[in-house]
Parts: C-alpha cells; sequence; structure tokens
C-alpha cells in the first residue's frame, strides 16, 4: 500500500470520519442547511425574495461552511481523540484531504443542491401566487428568478467560502480549543485592518474618499453624488486571481503543511 | 564469566529484532529548556518494557517521541526503521499508543470495529471478544455509556487485537480496580511473544510487578537505569534487615514490619527477588551511583 494515497484506506478514513460521530458532522449539516431555510423564510417576508436568497445563501455556504471547516478536525479538542486521529495508520494527505473532501465537496455539493431545490420551492410558491390576469403579472413574474450561481453574489460568496472555510481548516490545526471563535477573531481582525489599510491608502491618492473596499473598488464624492473608481481591467484580474485561487489555494495547503507538522 | 557474556549476547541478538533505535535525542517544549539531552536508548522486541518515572519526569514525551506525536529537537528515533516523525500508514499500521486518558466515540462496539479495524491489516476479531470477555467488558450499549474502567479496557483489548508489533501504554493502569489490574497483568503476559515490544510507561509502579523484563528509569529527562530484571537482581540486593550496619553502603531504606527493607550493591552475589518499587526510590535518590554501578 503507498504510504502517501491508497484509495481504500481514504475510503475507510471518510467513512470513519463521517459516521465515527454521526450526531455532530451529520447534525451540524443538517443545522446549517435549516438556518440556511429560516433565514430565506424570515428575510422573504421582511425584504423580498431576491434579499431573501442572497441572505440565505451567503449564511448557508460561509457560515455553514466555516462552521464545518472548524469542526473537521476538533479531535485536537483533547489528548486523547487528538492521539487516536494523529497515530490512525492513514496517511498526511489522505487525513487532510479527508477534511478537504468534507468541507469544500460534500458540504459545498449537499447545500447547493439544497439551496437550489428550496429556492425552486420559494420562487415556485411567488409564481403561483401571483395573479395571470393582473396587468403586472409578466413584470411580476420575472421580477424573481431562481438564484443563479454563476453572478455577481454567488461569485462573492464563493470568493468568501474558499477563503473563510481555508482558514478556519488552518485554524482548527493550529488552536486546539474553540478555533472557529478563534480563528473568527482573526479573520474578522485582519478583514477590518485591510479596509482601513485601504481607506488610508486611497485616502492619500484622492481627497474625496467616502469609502473604499479592500483591493477592489473605492467610491468617492464628486459634489453630491457618489462615483466608484475601479481598479484597471489588468489589475482587477491579478486581485481577482488572487482571491479566487491564490490565497484560498495556500490556505487550504497550508492546512495540509500544518497537518504533517503538527506535534501533540 | 566474559565468555558467557559474550555468548548470552549472541543469542539474544540472533532472536531479538531491534525495534526501537534513539540517538542524541534532545527534545523540548521551549528550544531554550531541553528536557531530554542526547538521549541514547535501543530497545529489542520480544520485551516488556517498564518506563517509570516520577509525574512530570518526561515519560509521555518519551512515547511520544517514539510514536511520531512529538518531533526530536536534535537526534534520530527510528522504529523498525521508520522515523516516527513521518506518520506513514506503513508505520503507524504497526503500532498502537493507548494514551493515558482514551478515547471512545459514541459508537456500539461492533461499529467501532467495523470503522476502525481496517486500518490494521493483522486485527482478529475472535481475539477482540476473547479479550473483552478476560477483561470483563461490558459488550452490549454504546461505549460512551461505559465507564473510564471500562472504556481503557476496552481500548486495551482493541490494541491488543490489533496485533501490532509494537504496543506503548501510558498509565494503563490508572483507572482500573484491582481485579482489573491483576487481569490486564495477566492479559499482557499471556499475548507476549518474540515478535512484539510492549512499553509500558507508569508511576505506579506496584502495577508492573511480576510483569516486566526490562526497567527504565527516567527522571528530568535523564535516563537513570536501563537494565533487565536479570542485571538488576546480578547488581543490586534487595532485602530486609534487623539493623543497618554503619559501614554498609544502602542505597535506600525503608521501615519494614520486620525491621528495614533495603536496597544495596550485590557484592556477595545473592539472588534476591527486585522490588521495583524499592529499586525506583534507589535510583532515583542516587542517580549518579546507580549509573556507575550499572555502567559495567
Amino acid at each position: 500500500m503507498s504510504n502517501t494515497f491508497n484509495i481504500n484506506r481514504f475510503g475507510w478514513l471518510l467513512k470513519k470520519t463521517i459516521l465515527e460521530r454521526p450526531a455532530q458532522l451529520m447534525g451540524l449539516s443538517v443545522l446549517t442547511l435549516a438556518l440556511s431555510f429560516v433565514t430565506y423564510a424570515l428575510v422573504k417576508i421582511l425584504g423580498g425574495i431576491e434579499d431573501a436568497q442572497n441572505a440565505s445563501f451567503m449564511i448557508g455556504l460561509i457560515g455553514g461552511g466555516c462552521f464545518l471547516a472548524a469542526f473537521v478536525y476538533n479531535q485536537f479538542t483533547s489528548n486523547a481523540s487528538g492521539s487516536s486521529f494523529l497515530t490512525l495508520p492513514a496517511s498526511q494527505f489522505e487525513k487532510w484531504l479527508c477534511g478537504v473532501v468534507i468541507t469544500g465537496v460534500c458540504y459545498l455539493a449537499l447545500f447547493l443542491v439544497f439551496f437550489r431545490l428550496m429556492d425552486i420551492g420559494f420562487v415556485s410558491v411567488y409564481h403561483n401566487s401571483l395573479d395571470p390576469q393582473s396587468p403586472f403579472y409578466k413584470d411580476q413574474y420575472e421580477a424573481v428568478k431562481i438564484f443563479a450561481y454563476n453572478e455577481f453574489i454567488a461569485d462573492k460568496a464563493f470568493i468568501m467560502f474558499f477563503n473563510f472555510a481555508g482558514a478556519m481548516l488552518v485554524g482548527s490545526l493550529y488552536f486546539n480549543k474553540a478555533p472557529f471563535i478563534k480563528v473568527a477573531l482573526i479573520v474578522c481582525g485582519i478583514c477590518m485592518g485591510l479596509f482601513m489599510l485601504n481607506i488610508l491608502i486611497a485616502s492619500l491618492f484622492l481627497n474625496n474618499v467616502q469609502t473604499a473596499f479592500p483591493y477592489y473598488l473605492v467610491w468617492v464624492w464628486v459634489g453630491k453624488e457618489r462615483g466608484r473608481l475601479e481598479l484597471p481591467d489588468n489589475i482587477l484580474a491579478i486581485t481577482s486571481i488572487t482571491f479566487h485561487y491564490l490565497i484560498p489555494g495556500i490556505l487550504w495547503g497550508l492546512a495540509y503543511l500544518r497537518l504533517r507538522e503538527k506535534e501533540f | 564469566m566474559d565468555g558467557t557474556k559474550k555468548g548470552f549476547t549472541l543469542v539474544y541478538n540472533l532472536t531479538n529484532t531491534l525495534m526501537i533505535e534513539i540517538q542524541n535525542l534532545s527534545f523540548g517544549y521551549n528550544r531554550k529548556k531541553l528536557l531530554y539531552k542526547n538521549l541514547q536508548l535501543s530497545l529489542a522486541s520480544g520485551n516488556i518494557y517498564g518506563l517509570l518515572g516520577k509525574n512530570g519526569a518526561g515519560k509521555s514525551t518519551l512515547l511520544k517521541n517514539m510514536i511520531g506525536l512529538l518531533f526530536p529537537t536534535n537526534g534520530t528515533v527510528t522504529v523498525n526503521g521508520f522515523t516516527p516523525g513521518k506518520r506513514q500508514p506503513s508505520f503507524l499500521e504497526t503500532i498502537y499508543f493507548i494514551p493515558e486518558e482514551v478515547y471512545v466515540p459514541a459508537l456500539s462496539i461492533e461499529r467501532y470495529i467495523s470503522l476502525f479495524s481496517p486500518f490494521y491489516p493483522a486485527f482478529d476479531r475472535e481475539q477482540l471478544f476473547n479479550y473483552l470477555e478476560k477483561l470483563d467488558v461490558e459488550t452490549t450499549g454504546k461505549l460512551t455509556t461505559l465507564s473510564f474502567g471500562q472504556q481503557k479496557k476496552f481500548i486495551i483489548a482493541f490494541a491488543l487485537a490489533c496485533n501490532t508489533k509494537l504496543l506503548l501504554l501510558d498509565e494503563p493502569t490508572n483507572g482500573l480496580d484491582i481485579p482489573s489490574k491483576k487481569r490486564f497483568r495477566k492479559l499482557i503476559a499471556s499475548i507476549m511473544h518474540n515478535d512484539r515490544m510492549i512499553f509500558i510507561s507508569t508511576h505506579q509502579i506496584r502495577d508492573l510487578d511480576n510483569m516486566i523484563d526490562q526497567v527504565i528509569i527516567v527522571d528530568n529527562g535523564d535516563l537513570l537505569l536501563n537494565a533487565t530484571l536479570e542485571t538488576i537482581g546480578q547488581k543490586l540486593s534487595f532485602k530486609t534487615v534487623d539493623d543497618i550496619a554503619a559501614d554498609m553502603p544502602v542505597l535506600y531504606e525503608e521501615d519494614a514490619l520486620k525491621g528495614k527493607s533495603i536496597v544495596t550493591k550485590n557484592t556477595s552475589k545473592e539472588d534476591t527477588k527486585v522490588n521495583l518499587e524499592h529499586l525506583f526510590n534507589a535510583v532515583i535518590e542516587n542517580p549518579a551511583i546507580t549509573k556507575m554501578i550499572f555502567k559495567n
């Protein structure tokens, strides 16, 4: 058997990881899906379906993904379970891949399927509630569409999911106790720092800055109106690649390196 | 005498494969304050080793270096030719480590077997249930509903049934009641064979009585003693005397019912039974003298 990867061994490991703590791992997934559903239902009443779609997608994907990522290596909360995990005869790569598959593949797929079904349900209910005889029927009908997974909000949610879940995965291997809270605080601190730094840098070059989003766009006052300054296309492409692939790649890869050097 | 000694060594090397080789091991949780400095240790299979030391002496640290849970700051540790720190599956399937506090998930025994046993090629299901019976472990219900002692006995039985070449136990008798300790000793003795090495770390020295072949004593990261019981019996004398003569070089003394129990250098080549607790105290109180006695 290979010391790096063996499909049978990986299968046993994946099965063990999921079934060893079914109530926790599956319960957590079901809980986040339920939270996503509740968010959809509540925000729909308060702000309409489009807001509900956005909020529910963000909470379910990013919140749920981060929770799961912080939980998938939670064996290190005790000396006994940590030792058991590290001395289990599976390779470091398989143990890492198991966390990646559960968080980045299984949960993601589960959530996307669930969200699509839920969204179809809510949108259908809305469409069926419309009066076909109404003069505004066509406009009202077309105003609400199924949430697209390839548009702006989904794209930003995917970026955040892969970045934050990656950070949680790494953090859970650094912090044995309460990794979710610790990593969330660090990530919030970093985001806040970047945000402030970006405003500071923008303010050095422009004196009418309203706000600035890190390495993406700057809002400026033009008289009483707001205008947006965007990055040049080539720089935007680099930024986009950095946030879409580079940082998540580094974070998820770092989790592997950390697992290899983890002492317990 | 020397010839006999050499002859013995030769036979010993032929029948026992060297399993653990520790060379110049230095380790510390803080790089500036090392717990172990240049530790040398060679351990062969076919033996049950007792690693003795006070609380915080570095027993668990040494065990963790042997299985790759901790990495040496300097020096090397090899187990059956593997570097434990790499934590390769082919290495991990040949060892089983039972920490002081065991981990059991909320699963039935059957479920536990189905999830964990595939990782150990030599696992034997029949043996497991045989060991569970010998250790008097309940086999119904979820493992988390068992008492701590029962959980520990289950993990010990599972570890033994995995038939790994190396079994490391950290304070295995902690949490076991007196009958269970007796069963544990009996079971360990019964499963021992030449291809296997059992390494038991404990501060409860009496629990190892009549079980171990070789004693290793560490204190503050220093290896004070590494000798077989046979060698210890040859070099030290354990007896009870009425009075201690003023010129008698006593390594350890303790009041007993009929006089005083003492440990002395075995100058008269008398054959006495090794008292592990007295040995431990003698070594801890006289590390330099002990090292000198066992040097040659």
